[in-house]
Order: structure tokens, then sequence, then C-alpha cells
């Protein structure tokens, strides 16, 4: 600031003097304010900005082996890393669509058995130490050591174990050849320090302090954990692939009311799932604009064959597959899909989500027949008795259905399908359960009715987890346990084949004798509607995880706002 | 004085154990157990697991015992949802409610105590009539409605406020120390109107009894006859005899701010104790749950003594 | 019984206590307000939904007729499941008046006995039953009542009863027993005593009467009390399950989508405000008419405080 000291006339000089104390003043005093000071660079360069996510909850586990919550995992991925990354297809089936991440490149041996990955050199973990093999190789051990107990052990049991060739290259060894085995190392392992956490005993890593301050390679940090509160991840601007486009990430759980009120009136910045009933807000506000997404996830009401008490004999409503093909016919799918979602729905085509890659539409559903539905139950012995509910041997025809109330859909669905179920002489009691409660119930197969969701890994054979008689018990999802051997034969077919168009025929063969079984009623698929502010730029999403590409996403300089201006100063703590 | 105060804590303590006994025994013998509660992966086998470290494979009576061990060397369990000892989880917790609750209590006093005496001094007058039904209805207005309509007033409707939290989660740690005690007053405007309004109307029309009580007294008309000036006679006299029940009273309305509290903190996403109860018992976590109903009890019964204490300093006709 | 017979005579003869009293209450001008609104309730509890042409549960259309503002042919307009918004707070009147009186009655008797007998005992009887009374009264009631209603749930509608009940003694019986302290030093009980009559006769005939008064008193309050506080468990989510209706549940159905369909949360709120004030305005009036001293401080518990709203223990 060149100030000409020319002028000489008193008066002139005091004013200079004054303006220059004025000048000098409130330099001083912007200085102060702003604390940022030297690190602006992020407020007004090419990155910064900070981005408020409104989450339906806090995250409970961030230490991978024990991630099993959605914030939880959104945490674990952006703060470690896989050695590669799955491709937008999310193709399962060997190598080919995944590409490098921790790992820049990767052998196969010529017997598939094993696989030699090769670390980025250039790799390191927050703290500044770099990522060797043996990192990789205690990572495995902290997801598969049977005193650890980790849930996700039984998704890795195909590697035998891990060994280290050199410091860059761990090598993985299989115990058989499978479509899926590159899958299972990418999709599932992600690599913590050692020297971190290795000295904590594996029995007392899941309650350990030590893993609630994660170290990883991602490109985002967690710089503060307020435990219900909020979590905040700051870019990691020394990382190897480059510093995030973002500053901070900021998660706030809150209730979805709430969170959506902050989305419109901008105090938030991002709501995973919105709640559909003001979805329509969205597209006049200022604010906000939704992104619909279709979801490999598909729900359904769910018909226990067995008894829910002893578990082993039939169930007396459910085990006649007349009256479950009865009440599948009872209910108009199409408008409880309107009432729900307005226009934004999908229907389900039965037991898979339209949006993988097996996903048929042509198959053929029980349609939407009242008569031939009460038709069928009287033919099946259950007769209309007082007060409208059915009556067979004494016995009313009357059930419980379980729904979460975790789902505002499902709760809803639920309420639909009781009312319709009356109509045709069936009684349904609806009872709300919280998560845990939902879970034990349904792991236990302690339940009549349930209304239930499926979210199939990206692969044909992810199905088998579901519906196969393999499935059923501890290693598998089958909840139903439903089995059948025509089923069985035929996705053990998908799993052999490597060719993706035999893969699909098989299982649309399969889905069809799924839906002739008739074990449950198929609902609808997740339609997600998400809420982003406007000013937000996003990378591509992937529609299995949002948060994938986020260290892509930006906010342009021009549209910043307060918040955006904070800068990569670290927290009061 | 001293005998009282021994005689009193040694009774709260009596009540505190029977508080601990009975919410341990009703919430440990629930369905179910904590660890329900964890994802679709967990195993049974790895629940089983948790369940015999935590020690809930053992019978109730050894759990008690064990519980009250602990309990006594200041730890009250681990907090399974949260992953952090309880104490830790409270420690953060109760001071946000006691905030709340204190200024609530504070406002609503000092509010309903001078309608009330200005009620009664003015008896049968428009203000008296006119505030007592506003009294009536505020009073009749259920806790979650109260506050829902605030907020969907103040934070929705006409955006002046913000909705819900304890500070901004952004920006507050990024203010300067002004900018940041306005953030703290900002988000608890509303929260502690909602508790204040409810709680006055009720206390008001207490003092307003309790004034009318005392204003027909004798020593009053005595102090009338001796000349002394209105104003003094009411605000020093009356008052101060009025005074002694209305502090009992506030001990007794302790369990039932909390309780309120509760309502409030649900719906302005309050982070104090109300909502760490509601999310534990949601999540099944027992201990946190116990601790939870162990400590609000507590805080009831100290207040319940303080102002029994306060009571015999203040009363006239109690002190010796 | 003998007592029974004798005050109905008494009550015609025009000579009772009981006749004095609600000759009075009939005069008392809110108390005729209140009366005549909860009479409306309760009318319009019991016919209201037979006059009705809509089922309290029916969802009507599914597709076309859900969350319909208010209309000539829905005067409360439906609800995300097109069931009729009047005719479920019609029925939703039936479910909370009864859950809440059937509850405050249970809470009298409970309260009553408990008090009754504390306070006739004295002594380290009494001293105990206080100390017991103290520790549950330490306990902030919704707290408990969420607790057990998550825990064990399900909980049918009579289950929560007497949950409601159970948990809404404690204030009364401090009361009744602070009463029967005072009652049991009139003559006429120490003459039966004397007398060599049996406790039990001298709770029944001679100190219940006595204290009767502040426990109607307090079961008028602690009526709208309840029907606040299951509205407030409903909101949480633990009330009546669906489809039965009760105003909590309507309300807590309404107010998650408050901006697209207000008129679901709003008329049941009405309804529970008003229910509340009316019996608040009988509970006032009944102790200006029954004992005007049932204020005096240095005894009792004042009622506001054991039965204010939902937040009493």
């Amino acid at each position: 600031m060149m100030i000409a000291w020319s002028a000489t006339s008193p008066t002139a000089h005091h004013h200079m003097r004054s303006s220059l104390a004025a000048i000098a003043t409130a330099a001083l005093v912007t200085a102060c304010s702003s604390k940022e000071g030297s690190q602006s660079a992020g407020a007004s360069g090419a990155a910064g900005g900070t981005m408020i996510y409104a989450a339906p909850a806090d995250a409970m586990d961030v230490f991978p082996p024990y991630v099993s919550d959605l914030v939880g995992h959104i945490v674990q991925d952006l703060v470690y890393e896989r050695l590669a990354e799955i491709g937008p297809d999310l193709q399962t089936v060997g190598d080919k669509g995944f590409t490098p991440l921790l790992a820049k490149s990767w052998t196969w041996a010529p017997d598939s058995l094993s696989i030699a990955f090769s670390l980025d050199p250039r790799a390191r973990f927050h703290d500044g130490k770099p990522v060797t093999a043996s990192d990789v190789r205690y990572s495995f051990k902290a997801f598969t050591d049977p005193k650890a107990a980790s849930p996700s052990a039984p998704l890795l049991t195909n590697i035998d174990s891990v060994s280290v060739r050199d410091s860059l290259t761990p090598v993985f060894w299989f115990k058989k050849r499978t479509p899926e085995q590159f899958y299972d190392v990418a999709y599932q392992l992600l690599v913590m320090p050692e020297h971190v956490f290795g000295s904590i005993p594996m029995e007392q890593l899941h309650t350990s302090e030590i893993t609630r301050k994660p170290v990883g390679t991602g490109r985002f940090r967690l710089a503060k954990w307020d435990p219900g509160v909020r979590i905040e991840l700051i870019a990691d601007t020394a990382n190897y692939h480059g510093r995030p486009k973002l500053d901070r990430l900021i998660i706030t759980p809150v209730a979805p009311a709430t969170g959506a009120t902050q989305l419109l009136s901008g105090q938030a910045d991002f709501m995973d799932v919105f709640p559909f009933s003001q979805a329509g807000a969205l597209d006049s506000s200022a604010n906000a604009r939704p992104i619909v997404q279709g979801q490999p996830t598909y729900a359904f009401m769910a018909m226990n064959q067995f008894d829910p008490k002893s578990k082993k004999t039939a169930n007396v409503v459910f085990s006649d597959s007349r009256v479950r093909r009865a009440l599948s016919m009872s209910v108009d799918r199409v408008s409880m899909l309107k009432n729900v979602f307005g226009d934004k729905g999908h229907l389900a085509h039965g037991p898979f989500p339209m949006v993988a890659s097996y996903g048929d539409s042509t198959l053929r559903l029980p349609p939407f027949d009242t008569v031939a539905a009460k038709a069928l139950l009287d033919s099946a012995g259950w007769r209309v008795g007082a007060g409208g509910i059915r009556v067979k041997n004494g016995r009313p025809l009357r059930f419980t259905l379980l729904v979460p109330t975790s789902s505002v859909q499902r709760s809803q669905y639920g309420v639909l399908l009781q009312d319709q179920f009356r109509k045709v002489g069936a009684q349904a009691d609806i009872d709300k359960l919280d998560p845990g409660a939902m879970q034990s119930r349904v792991q236990s197969y302690d339940f009549d009715a349930v209304i239930h969701a499926y979210h199939p890994d990206p692969s044909p054979s992810g199905t088998k987890q579901f519906w196969s008689t393999a499935g059923i018990g501890p290693a598998g999802q089958n909840v139903l346990r439903y089995s059948n051997h025509t089923v069985d034969a035929l996705l053990d077919s998908v799993s052999a084949s490597f060719d993706p168009a035999k893969m699909k025929m098989y299982t649309s063969r399969a889905f069809q004798q799924i839906i002739d079984d008739a074990p449950a009623i198929w609902l609808y698929d997740f339609v997600v509607v998400s809420a982003i502010n406007r000013r937000i730029v996003t990378a591509p999403m992937r529609t299995d995880e949002w948060w994938a590409n986020l260290a892509d996403w930006s906010i342009p300089a021009d549209k910043r706002i307060d918040r955006d201006r904070i800068g990569l100063t670290p927290a009061k703590p | 004085m001293r005998r009282l105060l021994v005689a009193r804590v040694s009774q709260s303590l009596i009540v505190v154990f029977i508080v601990t006994t009975i919410s341990f025994f009703v919430i440990r013998s629930a369905p179910g157990d904590p660890f329900s509660y964890a994802s679709e992966n967990v195993t049974p086998a790895v629940r089983d697991h948790w369940r015999a470290q935590f020690g809930y494979d053992r019978p109730l009576l050894e759990q008690f015992g064990r519980y009250l061990a602990s309990a006594a060397r200041g730890q009250f369990g681990y907090s399974f949802q949260m992953r952090e000892p309880v104490s830790a989880a409270l420690a953060q917790a109760v001071p946000r409610t006691l905030l709340l609750t204190g200024l609530a209590l504070g406002l609503s006093f000092m509010i309903g105590l001078v309608i009330g005496v200005v009620q009664a001094v003015r008896r049968g007058g428009w203000f008296d009539r006119i505030s007592s039904s506003v009294l009536l209805f505020l009073y009749s207005l259920p806790d979650f409605w109260g506050a829902l309509m605030a907020l969907l007033i103040f934070a929705y409707w006409w955006p002046i406020l913000p909705a819900g939290n304890i500070v901004d989660p952004v920006l507050h740690d990024y203010m300067g120390p002004s900018a940041a005690l306005v953030d703290r007053l900002r988000h608890l405007v509303l929260p502690v109107l909602s508790l204040t309004l409810l709680t006055m109307a009720g206390i008001s029309r207490y003092q307003r009894a309790a004034m009318l009580e005392v204003l027909p007294s004798d020593y009053i008309r005595t102090a009338r006859a001796k000349g002394l000036p209105e104003r003094e006679i009411i605000w020093r006299h009356a008052l101060r005899t009025a005074l002694a029940p209305m502090i009992t009273m506030l001990g007794l309305l302790l369990p039932a701010l909390l309780g309120g509290a509760l309502f409030i903190e649900k719906v302005f996403s309050w982070p104090g104790m109300g909502m760490l109860a509601a999310n534990a018992i949601a999540a099944r976590d027992y201990d946190l749950v116990t601790a939870t109903v162990i400590v609000g009890s507590f805080m009831v019964v100290i207040g319940n003594v303080v102002a029994d204490v306060l009571h015999v300093a203040i009363d006239p006709r109690i002190r010796e | 019984m003998c007592f029974m017979s004798r005050s109905i005579r008494e009550f015609v003869n025009n000579e009772s206590a009981t006749a004095i009293a609600i000759a009075r209450l009939v005069r008392h001008r809110s108390a005729r307000w209140g009366l005549a609104v909860i009479a409306v309730l309760v009318i319009a509890a019991i016919v209201g939904p037979l006059l009705s042409s809509y089922s309290c549960i029916e969802q009507l259309d599914i597709a076309h007729l859900n969350n319909a503002p208010p209309s000539w042919s829905h005067p409360f307009g439906t609800d995300q499941y097109s069931r009729d918004v009047l005719t479920r707070v019609l029925c939703g009147a039936r479910v909370s008046l009864a859950v809440a009186t059937l509850a405050v009655l249970l809470s009298m008797t409970l309260g009553t006995a408990y008090g009754l007998v504390a306070g006739y005992a004295g002594g380290r009887l009494d001293n105990a039953m206080m100390r017991v009374l103290d520790a549950f009264l330490s306990i902030p009631r919704v707290l408990l009542l969420i607790a057990v209603l998550t825990l064990w749930h399900p909980v049918p509608l009579a289950g929560l009863i007497i949950l409601l009940g159970t948990t809404g003694w404690f204030g009364v019986s401090r009361l009744v027993r602070a009463e029967t302290l005072t009652a049991k030093q009139i003559d006429y009980v120490a003459a039966a005593r004397a007398l060599g009559a049996s406790d039990v006769r001298i709770l029944w005939r001679h100190l219940l009467p006595n204290v009767i008064s502040p426990v109607i008193v307090s079961a008028t309050l602690a009526v709208g009390n309840v029907i606040a506080l299951e509205a407030g468990l409903s909101y949480l989510g633990l009330g009546a399950k669906e489809p039965t209706a009760s105003w909590g549940s309507i309300f807590f159905d309404g107010i998650e989508l408050f901006a697209g369909n207000w008129w679901v949360a709003l008329f049941p709120g009405i309804a529970i405000v008003v229910t509340v004030l009316a019996f608040n305005v009988l509970g006032d009036a009944l102790r200006d008419v029954l004992d005007p001293r049932q204020l005096h401080l240095a005894r009792a518990l004042p009622e506001e405080v054991t039965t204010k709203k939902s937040l009493s223990s």
C-alpha cells in the first residue's frame, strides 16, 4: 500500500496519519477476526467448502472389521481404503471392472489360487508412515481372527492366508478358484495400519477406544467425533491421490423431519434419504434439489412357512401355498405404490432389484384379483366367520406382521396391507419393532410375516445368500428358510458359469420358480430421493454408495457461503 | 439445622438405593438383551460371546451384585451402543440438561412468582381474570404440543431461530467468543421458552393460592395497622411467608421438570439426558438407561434436600 | 352398603354434603363450562362413530383419496391412508377417554388405599412406607413408562392402562396420608376406636369419607393429565397400535407430514387441548366447591404438583 508522503500541509498530514491509522486498525481487525490467515488458500482457491450431511443416525463403529451400520460405513470408506475399487457397473466377476486404489497393479498366479498385489509406493497413512504388505496381512488377521469376532469373517472364508513377499507385495492365497475371489479381497477388505492397532489384543479390538480414532490412507481424516452430535471429516491435503476438492464433511445425526427442514432452509447440504412425503418441495426449493435413484434393494412381505415358536412344525396359516397365493392376489400393489411413493415409486418385479444387471421385468407375478383370492381361500378351507375374519378348524386366519420403525415406507405398507387383508377376511396384527429387536426376531425365525428388504451383493450369485438352501443358517441370509431344489440347481449353474448372458437366463428361470412358490408378496424396489444443496457439484454417484466419489465433489468458488470459507483450520478441541 | 440436614441426607441415600434396585430389576428383566441391537451381519455366536463378556448370561441377582460393586467404585457400566463407558456419556449430557432445566426453573420461578403475587393482590381484577385464563390454557397444553408449536412457528414459518441442536454444527468451533456465545443463546431460546411457559403456569397458580392464604392473616393486618407501606408489606413480609412452601414445591417439581425436558429435548434435538435416555432405551443400552434413571432420581433427591433446607431457612414461622 | 344407601337418602332429602356440593358446583360458572364440554365429548365418543358413514379403520381409496384436505364429505379431511379423520377423532375419543378414566380409577384406588394405611398406622410403618413412596416419586414417570413400553414391546391396550394406573398413584397417596393424619384426630374417630371398632371399619366408614374430597379433585385433574400423557407416548410411537385410533396416535401420524396434511395433526391436537382444559377447569371448580381449605399449604401436597399434565410422577 503506497501512500504518497509528499503532501505536507499539517491538516493533510494529520488526515493521512489518521486514515493510515484507520487503515492499519482495519487491517488488524480483519486479520484478527479471520483466524484462517494463511490457510485461506482453501477458502478462495479451487478446492474448498464444507458439506453438512444430515444423517439418519450417528456412526456406531468406524473400525472396518466391525462396521455394520450406514454412517460407520461412510466414515470407514472415506478414511480407509481398499486395494482396488469396484467399477460403476458393480461387476463382481473376475477383476475386469476394478480400478487400482491402494494396489497399483496385481498379478494372478497361473493356477489362479493366489494373487500378488503391488502396493502403491506413494501411499501413506495419515500419520505419515508408508503402507506396507504387513499392514495388509494385519488387516486380514483383524478381519478373520476368531478372537476378534468380526461379523465380516464369513465373507472371507475362501481366502486361506496372506503372505508378505516384500514390503510392497502382499500375496493372497485362496482355497479354491471362484468367479468372485478377486471381489472378496477387493470389496470386503480395508487396510489398517499395524503400527497403530497391532498392539491391541484381538479380543479387545471391538471395544478399544483407540479404534475410534481411525488412521487410514483415505482422502479424508477423522478430525473430531462428538458422539450423538457430529462427526467432522477433514480433507487429507497430503494424500497421494491428491487432496479432495472439499475441505470438510460434517455428519450430523438428525430426525428425518428435522433433516428435511434443514435441507430446505439451507442449514444442511445433503440428505441421503429425503422423506418421500415432502419430496415435492424439493423441485421448487431455492436451496436444495432432488436426486432420484433406484437402489439395488427390494422390499417384500415374507410369509414364514414354519411355526415361529417351534420353528420346525408347519405354520398354520402360511404353510399352505394356496393361502400365500391368495394373499398375494388380494393386494393392489400398484395403488399401494402410488400411495406411498406418489409418482416416483418403482414396482418390484420379483425377488431381485430391477437396477441389478440380472433384473428381469418379464416374469409372471400373481395378478390383483380379490374375487379369485377369496375363492382360493374358500377352497383352501378358510370360511368367513364372525366379524368378517375367516376361520378353519376353529382357528382364525390371523397372523402377526412385523414392521421396522426405521423405515417409514415399510411402516406405511404395513398399514395398507393390513386393510387389504381385512377386506378378504384375514387379520394382520402389526408389530412395530426397532432395528435391533427386528434383527433378532428375524434371525431367529420368530415371525409369522415380516416386511423385509434384501440388499443383494452386486453379483448374480448374491441371490444364493437369500434364496438357496445353502443360504439357510448363520452363514447365509435366507430368513424364510425357503428351499427349492430346482432353484438351488439353477443358482449353482449361475455360479459355475462365467458367461454373463447364460447367467442371466439361469437367474430368470430361478426367479420365476421362486415367484410361483409365492413365499412372499413382492412390494417395491427401493427408490431413494436424496436432496442436495444446489451449490454443490457432484461426481457421478454410484447407486449403492453415494459417497464413493465424495472426494471429487466440489463447490465452485463463486457459490460459496460462510461455512465454506472456514478453511482448513482444525477445530478447537 | 444440622440434625435435619443429616437426617435428610441419610434418608436420601436410602431413597437412591431403592431407586437403583427398582430400575435395575425392571430394566434387566425385560425380554431380550442389549446385543439384539447389533446389525444384520452379527452371528449368534458373536452375540453369545458379547453376552458372556458383559455378564448378561449370569443370574439376575449376581448381575445386581456386580453392578452394585462397580457402582460403588463410580463405574456405571459400559454403553455398548456408544462404545464408551456410561459415565463418559453421562458426563457430557447431564450438564446440558441441567442448563436447560435450571434456566427454565429459574425463569418460571421468577415470572410465576411475580404473576402470582400480582394476581393475589389484585384479586378479581382484569389482570387476575385474563392472566388466569391464559395460564390455565398454557397449563393444559401437553408438553410436546407446546414445543412443537414453538418449533413450527419460530423455526419453520417465521425462521428467526434455529430448528434444533445446541450449537451450530459447523461454524460454532470457528466463531469468536462473542459470536459463539450468541450462537449458544440463540439455540437456547426455544427449548427454554417452551419449558418455561409450561412450568410457569403451574407455579403462578400455586403462588396465587399461597399468597391468598397469607394475605388475610393476623400479622399482615398488624403490619398494615402499624402503617407500613403496602408495597413493603406485600413484597417483603407476605411474600416471605408464602415463599416457603413454594420452595418445597420446587423440590417436588423436579421429577416433572426432568420428564418434561425429555419431550423438549426430543423435539429440539437437544443432546441432554432426556435424549440420551430415549436413544438408549431404543437401543437397549441397559446400563445407560439404568444409570440415567439413577442420576435423574439423584438430582431430584438432592433438589428436595436443598428445598427442605431452604424452607427451614426462610420460613419465619418454622425457624426457632 | 349401608354407607351408600344412607347417603342416597340424605341426597334425596337434599341434606347431605354431597348434594350441597353438587348444587354449588352447578352454580359455579367455569365448572358449568367444563362439565358441558366433557358431556359433549362423552356423548360424541359414544354416539359419534355410530352416526358416521365411514368406519374408524377403513381405507377408502389409497391411490386417490389419501391426504385429502377438509371438504364437505370429509370435514376433517383424510389421512395418508385415505381414512376419514373426523370418524377417527371420534373413535379416538372413545379410546383416549376410556384409557384415561380406567387408569385414573386404578391410581386413585391404589393411592387412597396406600395413603389411608400409612396415615392410620403411623409410626415406623408410616415412615417406611413414605420412604418407599419417596423413591417412587423421584423417578420421572415418563422415563419409566417409555422404558417399560419399549423393552416389553408390544404392550396391549390393557397393559397400557395398568401401566398408567400403577405409575400415577404416588402423589395421591401422599395427599391422602396427610388428610388421614388430620382426620384420625377427629373426636368420633377416637370414640369409635375406644368403642372397639375394627380397623377396617374405621378406615372405610369414618376416615374414607373425610379424605375423599381431595381424591375427587385429584382424579379430575389426573384424567386430563393421563390423556395428555397417552398422547405424548403415542407421539413417541409407543401408544395404541394400528389400526386403533387414539388422539395421540392420529396426531403422531399427522405430525410427520405436517406441511402436507396439517389437518391430521390439528384436529386431534385441538381435541386433546380442549379436553385437558375442560378437566382442569372442572378440577379447579371442584376444589373450590368441595373445600377451599384444601389448599392449606403446610399439610398437603398440592394437587397441581401431583397431577400436573403429563409431567407428574
